[in-house]
């Protein structure tokens, strides 16, 4: 019986007397359309959350990046890519947008999952926030450390490779949209894993392949003919290949394509994660 | 009234010995998917990796072996140093953390046993996780396991390193995030810098220096031979290295376990 249970319990004759000094109960806060100050506080618990442990969080994703850059281009960049582009300028914007996607995804799903199991998430349930304040909120906090991440490694590697940064808004705009999405997914798998293995399956299954594979360590046309179409279908392709646009200028599919469905998918990931939201999906049983 | 009477052991608690043995391998094989799935995926990405972005004209590593030949085997050892070293490192810090690490002091073992039973564990790990590994990449590679008992041999002096590394970085930390900052720091720059990916021939000679400086690049250069029958360092002194420097850290670590130091406070 949890002490609120046991207030209720006592028998009417034994609660206190009115006592006419009190205050008058508070009135309930008054909301507009949107309760900000309510999607502030979430924003701001889920960017606290990961700046506490900062060097698991930023720390350790920014040197893993630059160790992978050290390595690759000493294993596979004997040989340019063709042009005036260097292995080495070829590799570093894919490993950003590695660095966004796989930090953006723990973000959110990390989160979600740890509420789940502490039981702390009713803590997020309970105040006033609209089904899509709350997917907001999280959003916010895994875009916040996509970026953040992103961007430390970019500035750590114009130390070592001479990055043109060709257009700088199809880097903010990748970059952005790889945050979305990536933030999105986080939180649909970790609204829908039950512990931490389920996590550790999508996870270790289907973000690591898809973030590995999609074209940041080689370019399109070193895949088999059949693979290549698959690889079009593939949305992290267009992350990497939009963001590596931006910072060298050349890109190996259509830029047009690849901005369109990638704002596409993030319309339809909100529009779904939303719903799931709403109706308290493996949130409220 | 019968009373208990106190259990009689020889020199050596054997049963204690044993029972911490297994406890730290049992651990390992019921948290199977993170601790064994998670590295054979990655083991199986990276090889993957270098499978595709492998051209057509791509000149061999040594002549008759092949890049994914050669990273793969530098990869399993990656895979297992990870395990040994976890093993030691994680159980240690969640049973300081917890507070249940009393259990272990309070039982009659003395600093020696807890070693050994421990390194056993960890060790014991680093070799199923090799095993698995291994199996999943055999369609991508070509190993003829030329010199099995090298193979072994530094396995087992690779995976000894990494579990005493592991034993001290979980004696010194106190968070998870000590615990990060370890692994960031120390074993992920040690364990892709060692020569896994590339040869000493590929780098800058200030490079080499500090390549044939690194003892753990003589344990996966030893392994690595034991698959493909040609190594890039001279077998001897990297064993020779590996003993001197794996007797130390037991040293060391055997003193500060006697001490209880951070176990104790």
């Amino acid at each position: 019986m949890t002490p609120d249970d046991s207030a209720l319990a006592q028998p009417a004759d034994q609660s206190p007397q009115p006592d006419k000094t009190a205050v008058p109960p508070a009135a309930p806060r008054q909301l507009g359309r949107v309760n900000g100050r309510g999607l502030w506080t979430l924003y701001r618990k889920e960017v606290q959350r990961f700046l506490n442990v900062f060097t698991q969080t930023v720390m350790a994703p920014v040197v893993t990046t630059l160790l992978f850059l050290a390595i690759f281009t000493l294993a596979l960049g004997r040989e340019g890519m063709g042009g005036s582009v260097s292995y080495a300028q070829f590799l570093a914007p894919g490993l950003v947008v590695m660095a966004i996607v796989q930090n953006a995804f723990a973000n959110t799903a990390s989160s979600m999952v740890i509420s789940k199991i502490q039981g702390n998430i009713v803590d997020v349930l309970m105040p006033p926030l609209a089904a899509w304040e709350l997917v907001l909120g999280f959003l916010a906090g895994g875009v916040t450390r996509g970026l953040l991440v992103g961007s430390a490694v970019i500035l750590a590697m114009t130390f070592f490779v001479e990055l043109p940064f060709a257009d700088p808004l199809a880097i903010l705009f990748y970059a952005l949209n790889a945050s979305i999405a990536l933030s999105l997914l986080g939180l649909l798998a970790g609204i829908w894993s039950e512990k931490f293995d389920h996590l550790a399956a999508v996870t270790n299954f289907v973000i690591m392949p898809l973030s590995f594979l999609s074209g940041t360590f080689y370019s399109l046309d070193r895949l088999p003919e059949s693979w290549q179409n698959v690889a079009l279908f593939n949305p992290f392709f267009y992350m990497i290949d939009g963001l590596r646009y931006g910072v060298i200028g050349q890109a190996d599919a259509s830029l047009t394509v690849g901005a369109i469905y990638l704002v596409a998918l993030n319309v339809a990931l909100f529009a779904v994660i939303h719903r799931l939201v709403l109706r308290g999906w493996h949130l409220k049983a | 009234m019968q009373r208990l009477a106190v259990r009689r052991f020889g020199r050596v608690n054997w049963r204690g010995l044993a029972a911490l043995y297994q406890r730290g391998v049992q651990r390992y094989l019921t948290q199977w998917v993170e601790s064994l799935i998670g590295p054979l995926a990655s083991a199986l990405l990276f090889l993957v990796i270098f499978v595709l972005a492998r051209g057509e004209g791509d000149a061999d590593i040594w002549p008759g072996i092949d890049t994914p030949s050669f990273v793969g085997a530098g990869l399993v050892m990656v895979a297992a140093s990870y395990t040994a070293f976890e093993t030691l490192a994680m159980n240690l810090l969640y049973e300081k953390i917890e507070g249940v690490i009393k259990d272990l002091l309070a039982a009659p073992l003395s600093a020696l046993e807890i070693l050994v039973a421990w390194l056993a564990a960890a060790l014991t790990n680093g070799l199923i996780t090799a095993a698995a590994v291994m199996l999943v990449m055999q369609p991508f590679v070509d190993w003829s396991f030329a010199q099995p008992l090298k193979l072994l041999v530094f396995a087992v002096l690779g995976l000894l390193l990494f579990a005493l590394v592991g034993l001290l970085a979980g004696l010194w930390a106190r968070t998870w995030d000590h615990y990060a900052l370890a692994e960031t720091l120390f074993i992920l720059p040690l364990t892709f810098l060692s020569g896994v990916f590339y040869l000493g021939r590929d780098l800058p000679a200030f490079g080499q220096d500090l390549l044939a400086g690194n003892p753990i690049f003589y344990a996966y250069d030893g392994f690595r031979s034991g698959l493909l029958g040609r190594a890039d360092s001279d077998p001897l002194v990297g064993a020779a290295y590996l003993l001197g420097l794996l007797a130390l850290l037991a040293a060391l670590a055997w003193s500060l376990l006697a001490r209880g130091w951070r176990l104790k406070d």
